[in-house]
């Protein structure tokens, strides 16, 4: 991930690459056209200096005939030896357009040569010798004059070369320039472009800063490039969620914290009212008791002993709520309950009883038979004008003691009975009672830790068995 | 805007391309070809034409046949000579054509000892095979190896017929010729002479005189003085011709002269053209080239030796002007 490196690296390389590469064309041209200067100039230096060796040639012919001593000789040997490697070298500059010209000027050294040998061998002031040396000066002229005339050739041959040479530099001027003005653009260009290229993500991520830091945490950060500044902007738009996120957590803390403080105010008015509903039961019961007590002294026994049972059973209400009891003091609620109905039903209402007393001391939640029977008495016995029979059984079953409460009356459907054993309010036509029968499921099955404790056998029109299972292990650890 | 600067940089940067293509390619073009180099020659005989009239039209002609068939025979051959007869120079180019050692040479020839010594000695020492072309020297005096041109005893005897067709059997001739009496001027002469003589009738007046213009124009004007009834010119020598119709002009008309000569003067062609000349005989120079080149390839070859030692003649013809009849 060091792409800004890389990018730099890259740039540099390639600006590297073509200067290297104008460098290498120019020095090459440079290094063709040079090669072949020296070559056109070494044939100037080879016609020259055969023309400079010929006449060397002459002037020590001339000397050694004047004065034949072995020292002019010795030079006019040499002379003509270096006449003879100048003859050889001559050999490399023929070419299709100098070919018959230069065999005739090897051709007139050769002659020379020959002529001067030949001058050697003669005596010093023959007629021979006089007229051959003659001979060898004008040869010696044809051969300067031969050089001209080659080189004026050269120069003719090589005048397109010159030509090009000159026009080729003044051109290399021109390209020079364009190459600079086009390296210039291009390299400008190349700059430009590789400086947006790491400034433009800066900017973006300047400007996604500047909008996280008003505030703004919707806006996605995402930079297009491949580099540094990506992965930062990547990093920053991790850290963007991150804090969306915790945003997110501490609005949700604070709803919970305000749903915790509404429901403690709730609580609290709760148990404001339920201190106040206790308040009123006190004054009721002793307002009870002082009806009760002026019935008996006005002689209405029954209703006296009404009231001290609708007491009892408000001042058993009160007590024991929230608290276990055990069965025989429910089934005296009970007893108590149905004197106060039957005091209403009179005969429509028939109690039967069939109680083991072994099994009394079974520790049971207060108020748990009572809203059963009432339940009994409002659906059982209620509707019906001939009234029904409410018959309570309590069995030792060993592990646990059943209690059952059937009545004869209208029976409940599979619909009601599973909403009641799923501890759900049931809404039934006129009274609310269903609560307190929920209630009871709930508080049983609390009270005993097991979901089994009740069962409800009914079927429409042939009333309701409500079966307790009580287990006794339970209830003795309880009490 | 931005479209804008995009196209701008866009045409800059196309351009600039353009620019760099066409000046790269002309620095790095190779097209300028220098010869080939050669380590040895590759044709057979290296072969010298020579002649003291350069650049003259009869010349550039030999000059065209022997080069056509140079390159037919694979020799190669070059044209020397000097301008305007200068024998110096010719005779330099002579002595420079035996020293470069080269395989033949064909030469316009010279009836001088300078010549003849150069033939003779120094040509034959060497053993260079010398042919002489449309202008003869005598064998035995410079051991040329053969002649080819025309036979100029015949030209002579064809320019005196047409002098006796034109002007009839009567009437004053002036034959005017170099002083140098070169050896086919005199053939010239002796090919009209040989025809004329029968005619007694015909008086004929020999002049001589160097080549100059001036002098060409002096001896003239002795002539006309002498011989103010004159009806016929001859110049044996072609390159008199010019002075000489400019000085007859001076005195009166051309055209009642009867004026013939050679093609081989640079002047004759034209002034015939013109109509100022009655007649002029025209050789054959292609041919000459030609035929040299060819004999000359011949004995190199050893195909023919020796050559004929008479020579090979080319074609003549007179040309006649056809205006007067």
């Amino acid at each position: 991930m060091n792409s800004i490196r890389r990018k730099i690296l890259t740039f540099t390389t390639i600006v590297i690459v073509i200067m290297s590469i104008i460098w290498i064309a120019l020095t090459f041209y440079n290094y063709k056209t040079q090669v072949k200067y020296n070559d056109i100039l070494n044939r100037y230096l080879i016609l020259s200096d055969v023309s400079r060796s010929s006449n060397q040639v002459i002037t020590d012919l001339n000397n050694y005939m004047n004065q034949s001593t072995p020292e002019n000789f010795q030079k006019l040997e040499s002379s003509k030896k270096v006449l003879e490697s100048a003859r050889y070298e001559v050999f490399k500059v023929r070419n299709e357009v100098n070919d018959f010209t230069l065999t005739n000027y090897i051709h007139l050294m050769g002659s020379l040569i020959e002529t001067t040998d030949r001058l050697m061998g003669l005596e010093r002031d023959s007629e021979a010798a006089v007229k051959d040396l003659a001979e060898t000066a004008r040869i010696g002229n044809y051969i300067s004059d031969m050089t001209l005339t080659l080189i004026d050739m050269e120069l003719k041959t090589h005048e397109p070369f010159y030509r090009g040479i000159m026009e080729q530099s003044i051109e290399l001027v021109k390209l020079a320039i364009w190459m600079i003005l086009l390296t210039s653009l291009l390299l400008l260009l190349a700059t430009y472009w590789f400086s947006l290229s790491i400034t433009r993500p800066v900017q973006q991520l300047t400007k996604a800063a500047s909008e996280l830091a008003k505030g703004k945490f919707d806006n996605e950060i995402s930079v297009k490039s491949n580099d540094e500044i990506a992965f930062l902007a990547k990093t920053f738009d991790h850290m963007r969620t991150n804090i969306i996120n915790l945003i997110q957590q501490i609005k949700e803390k604070a709803k919970l914290e305000h749903e915790l403080q509404q429901n403690k105010i709730l609580l609290q008015e709760s148990h404001f009212r339920s201190l106040q509903s206790q308040m009123n039961p006190h004054f009721l019961f002793n307002t009870l008791n002082t009806l009760s007590k002026k019935a008996y002294l006005e002689g209405s026994e029954e209703i006296s002993d009404l009231l001290v049972s609708v007491a009892d059973l408000l001042r058993y209400n009160l007590k024991q709520i929230d608290r276990s009891v055990t069965l025989r003091d429910e089934l005296i609620v009970v007893n108590q309950y149905m004197q106060i109905q039957q005091a209403r039903f009179t005969d429509r209402l028939q109690l039967k009883l069939d109680i083991d007393d072994s099994c009394l001391d079974v520790a049971i939640p207060a108020l748990t038979l009572q809203p059963i029977i009432e339940n009994a008495v409002i659906h059982a016995i209620e509707p019906n004008i001939n009234g029904g029979i409410i018959a309570i059984q309590v069995k030792d079953l060993t592990e646990y003691v059943l209690v059952q409460i059937e009545d004869d009356g209208i029976g409940m459907s599979e619909e009601v009975i599973t909403q009641i054993l799923m501890e759900r309010q049931v809404q039934t036509a006129g009274h609310s009672t269903g609560i307190g029968f929920s209630n009871v499921v709930k508080r049983l099955r609390l009270f005993y830790e097991r979901d089994d404790v009740i069962h409800i056998e009914s079927s429409l029109g042939s009333g309701t068995a409500v079966l307790l299972q009580i287990p006794k292990q339970r209830g003795e650890i309880h009490d | 805007m931005k479209k804008y600067m995009y196209t701008i940089l866009g045409l800059v940067f196309v351009s600039l391309c353009y620019l760099i293509f066409v000046s790269a390619n002309i620095v790095f073009s190779n097209d300028i070809a220098l010869p080939k180099a050669k380590k040895q020659t590759d044709s057979r005989y290296r072969l010298v034409l020579i002649t003291r009239d350069m650049d003259t039209t009869f010349w550039n002609k030999v000059g065209m046949g022997a080069s056509r068939q140079a390159v037919k025979e694979g020799a190669s051959l070059e044209i020397w000579g000097s301008y305007s007869n200068n024998s110096e120079q010719f005779l330099k180019k002579l002595e420079l054509a035996i020293h470069s050692k080269v395989d033949g040479i064909i030469i316009q020839g010279l009836d001088t000892d300078e010549f003849k010594e150069l033939t003779k000695v120094k040509a034959a020492f060497n053993g260079i095979p010398i042919i002489t072309v449309a202008n003869d020297v005598p064998m035995k005096e410079s051991l040329r190896r053969t002649y080819v041109g025309s036979d100029q005893f015949r030209a002579g005897g064809l320019i005196a017929r047409q002098l006796l067709n034109e002007m009839g059997t009567e009437g004053n001739v002036v034959l005017l010729s170099d002083e140098q009496k070169e050896y086919y001027q005199n053939e010239r002469l002796k090919g009209i002479y040989a025809t004329l003589k029968v005619y007694p009738n015909i008086k004929v007046q020999y002049a001589e005189t160097a080549e100059s213009k001036d002098q060409v124009i002096t001896t003239m004007r002795d002539q006309l003085n002498q011989m103010p009834d004159v009806d016929a010119f001859i110049a044996v020598n072609a390159n008199m011709i010019g002075p000489m119709v400019q000085e007859i002009g001076k005195r009166s008309q051309v055209e009642p002269y009867f004026i013939y000569t050679f093609d081989d003067g640079p002047e004759s062609l034209p002034l015939f053209e013109e109509g100022k000349i009655d007649g002029v005989v025209e050789q054959d120079p292609e041919t000459m080239g030609e035929v040299s080149v060819q004999q000359l390839v011949k004995w190199l070859n050893g195909e023919t030796v020796p050559l004929d030692i008479n020579g090979y003649f080319t074609k003549i013809r007179i040309l006649k002007d056809n205006r007067n009849e």
